[in-house]
């Protein structure tokens, strides 16, 4: 959407420089009330520029990372900005380091950087607990490139608007993390955002800044943090050179046409799952199904379209129980159609369809 | 429980209530611990009362906004207070697209949030969520229960559904802010589940402006997005300040608000205006903007004067007396002084409100009671019965006078130069127009119906003089005897002689053939789709010519991408074809027709309709409108003049409904002869040249 982006990208350039305006120095009180700027001034200190290949496809050659030891790990996003022999991480002070890539987590797509330097001042990347919903942060990054040279990093103020797994893609390919993420109440959803740090207003880091992703669900830009918690998975799965990711789900759709249950032609875009038939002496009509019955979910996971019926039918293991709630007349019904049949070896190219 | 009830409970509390519906409410969101010991001097009398005070006295303590966990906290037990009043809402079926890759928030395609106006079973939600098409949507309670929900009533003016469902036990009742309580800077919480079912989402902001898009929305720096639309916007001591909504486009005078979501522009329905309607929504109704049915004399819809120029007929306004020239002071005792005070008078009201609007007329001020409508009756072109030479000397002048039409009552004559007008039935009737040429006169008329009056002033020769007629309906039918396009307009250089072209070549993928007459320009352009066979070809132009030579009027001759059928991709060729065709002669715009016989007649409804050009004539025969065929009411200066074939049996039946639906809507019909396969090219050539009686 041409009129989004336009609208979006000024905005978040104009959120960098009102940054933190309202925000007074004050001594901490009985509380221990942060104090937010010194919080800023200490974790920005750890997050790094990091320049790679980009250009083209509007892609862009730059993102940010964060040092994570003292000794020059730099924790980023990976991305196509590290497709290059020639990475290089320009930190707090101006300095230019080449950096190597030590590894990367493709499940969370995260990539571990090494830079030849010491004593730096890094961010604790600890296994803590979830901040809560409502809980005020600030996002530390390199977005639209507008820190240059020796100059800081943009800080953006923000909250953290709700705790739920990632179903998001770019263009074609959905994002292979689907584990919980932090969607937050501050557009970060910008060029050189991901990989950049978010942290508490005590200067915690509490999450790395997501790269740019629409939701799967809404359609809209996610602005997103992967929570400490799975960075410190990620780091681990990279040192051990071990991978933990999940096998990837590649279930085909199922119809339940194959146990008598009929849905209505998909002609539509978003045909609803109505039950055209049932066959007679199916497992289908043994279970109670009838006609004019409108599927909404799938062993408790809403199923909206035809389409998403048959999806949601497919990822269920074989011999699971295919339990469906359907709408009739007015009241929502359970129906259990009974274990799901195996699928076949080689399904017929009409299937695949 | 019953309804009166809910609607006591759900009033938007006076100052003391509040005080006491506190005081009774006990502790259920009691507030957080960090919060209440910063403001130990609280002198606040109850446990909740204290809460407002209480979260309010921490942000005050913490002094000049700084990020605190007072804050934090604070934001929380707002939240607390309505999250449980927030549900989710998911979309079944629908006609919105399937997200797939690069998707956009489209409406209906995925979850959004629905807040419990009452336990008893009331979600109001926005027309996002639940697009007018998706009568299904399934409610999903925080603990993840879903429960069937149907749509029972609509306010269009702002965007909302009323949904019921089951009873909902443990919602909170809601604490609406009233409209005076309200102030740009106070915080402004966005509460929404449209990410999970299980916990309420959460934006912070500020109220932006009270009373945006013409009063109907409060707007906000909180971020709203299809994960909070239908939720709440509550303030920080979680009272609602109302419902999240991407106002309609035309609402807001600015792009629907889903295309704002991330850009610090939200909207708010307050709580109050929608429980203020709530009955009638309740009772299943539809509510639309009330609509007065004028047009201004200023062209500026925002800082005009706002000086009525034409009231529609039978439209509100005329009803209730209003005529052009009155100059609106008053709506409903508001004294206004731009059109944009009468937008903002009129932006909650719905159609079947009665308004009180005064006027200025002649320095008289009187005042009338107006019942706002939904939508006007259709516009009914009116003419006074000349076709206009084209020149480009001042005024307008006649060509030709149709036989029996009210300009030959009036003694018109070819030759005749019209150069003022004046509407009559005005109220201030002497404010003449000053005709600088054909399109002047043009949109003069658009502004009249038939049977109103039109004074204009007539040179013939030395002489000038005052002609007042009155307008009468475009013809239908096609009149007899047309003169040539010589005729009519000598000077035009019509000579009656045609060339054949193919349009575009190389340009276009799909060349068509062009018929153009002889002369610097045409008098119109007919767009021909036959039966459906692949490209045209140069011979198919010659039952044109003559025709064509005749009138002075350019036929372009469409093929077709596939060789049978006509497809979308041939709309996208037409358009191209007809900007070719630009470059080989100097066409009037407000002259273009569509002709199609069999499938090419459907496809040339489908066409007009569809396409960016706008095409003032549809002609179909042996066929009728395509079922897609959507037919518009007629609108002032936009109406087509559509031309049918007689038919046979269930084809003649067919053509009769059609007739009938689009006569209802305003628009001009008349009867195509047509005699077997001869295809009638001399009356459609006619025809494209009468598109531009006035």
């Amino acid at each position: 959407m041409v009129v989004h982006r336009a609208l979006r990208m000024p905005v978040g350039s104009t959120a960098v420089f009102a940054t933190l305006a309202l925000a007074v120095c004050r001594a901490d009180d009985a509380e221990g009330v942060p104090q937010p700027q010194a919080a800023i001034a200490r974790a920005a200190r750890a997050v790094v520029k990091v320049y790679g290949s980009g250009g083209v496809r509007g892609l862009e050659g730059y993102q940010s990372g964060i040092l994570v030891s003292p000794e020059g790990r730099i924790l980023t996003a990976m991305s196509t900005v590290l497709d290059s022999a020639d990475v290089e991480c320009v930190l707090d002070d101006g300095t230019r380091h080449r950096a190597t890539l030590l590894g990367a987590d493709p499940r969370r797509e995260l990539a571990l950087l090494a830079i030849d330097a010491t004593g730096l001042p890094a961010l604790a990347l600890e296994p803590a607990d979830a901040v809560p919903v409502g809980t005020r942060v600030i996002a530390l990054s390199n977005l639209f490139a507008v820190a240059v040279g020796d100059e800081r990093v943009s800080a953006q103020r923000g909250v953290v608007s709700a705790i739920v797994p990632l179903q998001a893609r770019r263009g074609a390919a959905e994002a292979p993390y689907a584990g919980d993420v932090y969607v937050l109440d501050c557009t970060t959803n910008n060029p050189g955002s991901a990989g950049g740090a978010l942290v508490d207003s005590r200067g915690r880091l509490v999450g790395m800044l997501g790269k740019e992703l629409r939701s799967t669900t809404s359609g809209i830009w996610l602005s997103y943090a992967l929570p400490a918690a799975e960075l410190v998975r990620g780091v681990a799965a990279i040192e051990s050179g071990t991978s933990d990711a999940e096998t990837v789900e590649d279930a085909r759709p199922f119809d339940p046409g194959r146990v008598g249950a009929i849905l209505v032609p998909d002609l539509l875009d978003r045909t609803p799952p109505f039950v055209e038939a049932v066959v007679r002496g199916s497992s289908a009509e043994r279970a109670g199904l009838r006609p004019d019955d409108l599927v909404i979910a799938v062993a408790g996971r809403s199923v909206g379209t035809r389409g998403a019926l048959q999806r949601e039918l497919g990822r269920l293991p074989a011999a699971e129980p295919m339990r469906l709630s359907v709408i009739r007349e007015g009241a929502i019904v359970e129906i259990d159609l009974g274990p799901k049949p195996r699928v076949e070896e080689r399904p017929h190219r009409e299937d695949e369809r | 429980m019953t309804r009166a009830r809910a609607i006591g409970r759900l009033r938007p509390p006076t100052r003391d209530e509040a005080t006491t519906l506190h005081r009774h409410r006990g502790g259920s969101a009691a507030c957080p611990r960090g919060a209440r010991r910063v403001a130990t001097w609280s002198i606040a009398a109850s446990l909740l009362g204290a809460l407002a005070a209480t979260c309010a006295a921490a942000l005050a303590a913490a002094g000049d906004g700084e990020p605190t966990r007072a804050e934090e906290t604070a934001f929380r037990a707002a939240v607390g207070r309505v999250a449980a009043a927030v549900v989710r809402l998911e979309p079944i079926g629908g006609s919105a697209a399937e997200l797939g890759a690069g998707a956009e928030a489209v409406p209906g395609a995925g979850p959004t949030s629905g807040l419990v106006i009452d336990p008893a079973g009331w979600i109001v939600t926005t027309a996002f969520g639940v697009p007018v098409d998706m009568q299904r949507v399934v409610v999903v309670r925080p603990d993840g229960a879903r429960l069937a929900a149907r749509a029972v009533g609509r306010d269009a003016a702002r965007g909302l559904v009323l949904l019921r469902t089951e009873p909902l036990s443990d919602t909170p009742s809601l604490e609406a802010v009233a409209r005076d309580g309200m102030a740009p800077g106070q915080w402004a919480l966005g509460i929404g589940r449209g990410w999970t079912h299980a916990a309420p989402n959460v934006t912070v902001g500020i109220v932006s402006a009270i009373d945006r898009a013409w009063g109907r929305g409060v707007q906000t720096d909180a971020a709203t997005s299809p994960a909070n639309y239908g939720g709440a916007l509550v303030d920080i001591h979680g009272r609602v300040i109302g419902l999240i909504a991407p106002l309609p486009a035309d609402t807001a005078g600015m792009p629907a608000g889903t295309e704002l979501y991330d850009a610090g522009i939200g909207f708010a329905v307050p709580l109050e205006d929608i429980l203020a309607v709530r009955s009638r929504l309740e009772a299943g109704e539809t509510l639309e903007p009330g609509i007065l049915g004028i047009a201004y004399r200023s062209r500026d819809r925002l800082n005009g004067e706002p000086v009525i120029g034409s009231c529609r007929r039978g439209a509100p306004a005329a009803e209730a007396g209003l005529r052009g020239g009155d100059r609106i002071v008053a709506i409903d005792d508001r004294a206004v002084e731009r059109i944009a005070d009468v937008r903002h008078g009129l932006g909650r009201r719905f159609a079947g409100d009665v308004v009180a609007v005064t006027v200025d007329r002649g320095g008289e001020r009187r005042t009338v009671q107006v019942t706002l409508a939904a939508s006007l009756p259709p516009w009914r072109r009116a003419v006074l019965g000349i076709l206009p030479r084209e020149n480009d000397a001042r005024g307008v002048t006649v060509g030709w006078v149709v036989p029996g039409s009210a300009a030959a009552g009036a003694g018109l004559a070819a030759g005749d130069v019209f150069e003022t007008a004046a509407v009559a039935d005005d109220a201030d009737g002497s404010k003449r127009v000053d005709l600088e040429d054909v399109r002047t006169l043009a949109g003069l008329l658009g502004g009249v119906e038939p049977g109103m009056r039109v004074t204009l002033s007539r040179r013939r020769g030395e002489s000038v003089e005052a002609v007042t007629l009155e307008v009468t309906p475009g013809p239908g039918d096609l009149p007899a005897d047309v003169p040539t396009a010589g005729d009519i307009d000598p000077a035009g250089g019509f000579t009656g002689t045609t060339t054949v072209v193919p349009l575009g070549g190389a340009e276009v993928d799909q060349p068509a053939i062009a018929v153009i007459p002889a002369g610097e320009r045409s008098r119109g352009v007919l767009v021909y789709f036959g039966p459906p066979h692949g490209r045209a070809v140069e011979a198919e132009a010659e039952p044109w010519r003559v025709a064509a030579g005749r009138h002075g009027v350019a036929v372009v001759i469409a093929g077709s991408g596939e060789p049978d059928r006509w497809s979308r991709g041939d709309m996208v060729a037409v358009e191209r074809a007809i900007a070719a065709l630009q470059s080989r002669t100097a066409i009037d715009r407000s002259r273009i027709a569509f002709a199609g016989r069999g499938a090419g007649g459907a496809f040339a409804w489908l066409a007009a309709e569809r396409i960016q050009t706008p095409v003032r004539g549809v002609a179909a025969w042996d066929s009728g409108l395509p079922r897609q065929a959507s037919v518009r009411p007629a609108e002032p200066g936009a109406s087509p003049w559509v031309l049918l074939g007689q038919g046979r049996g269930d084809l003649a039946r067919q053509i009769e409904g059609d007739r009938r639906r689009l006569e209802a809507a305003g628009i001009t019909v008349g009867t195509l002869p047509v005699n077997g396969d001869a295809l009638p090219a001399e009356d459609l050539c006619s025809w494209v040249n009468l598109l531009g009686l006035l």
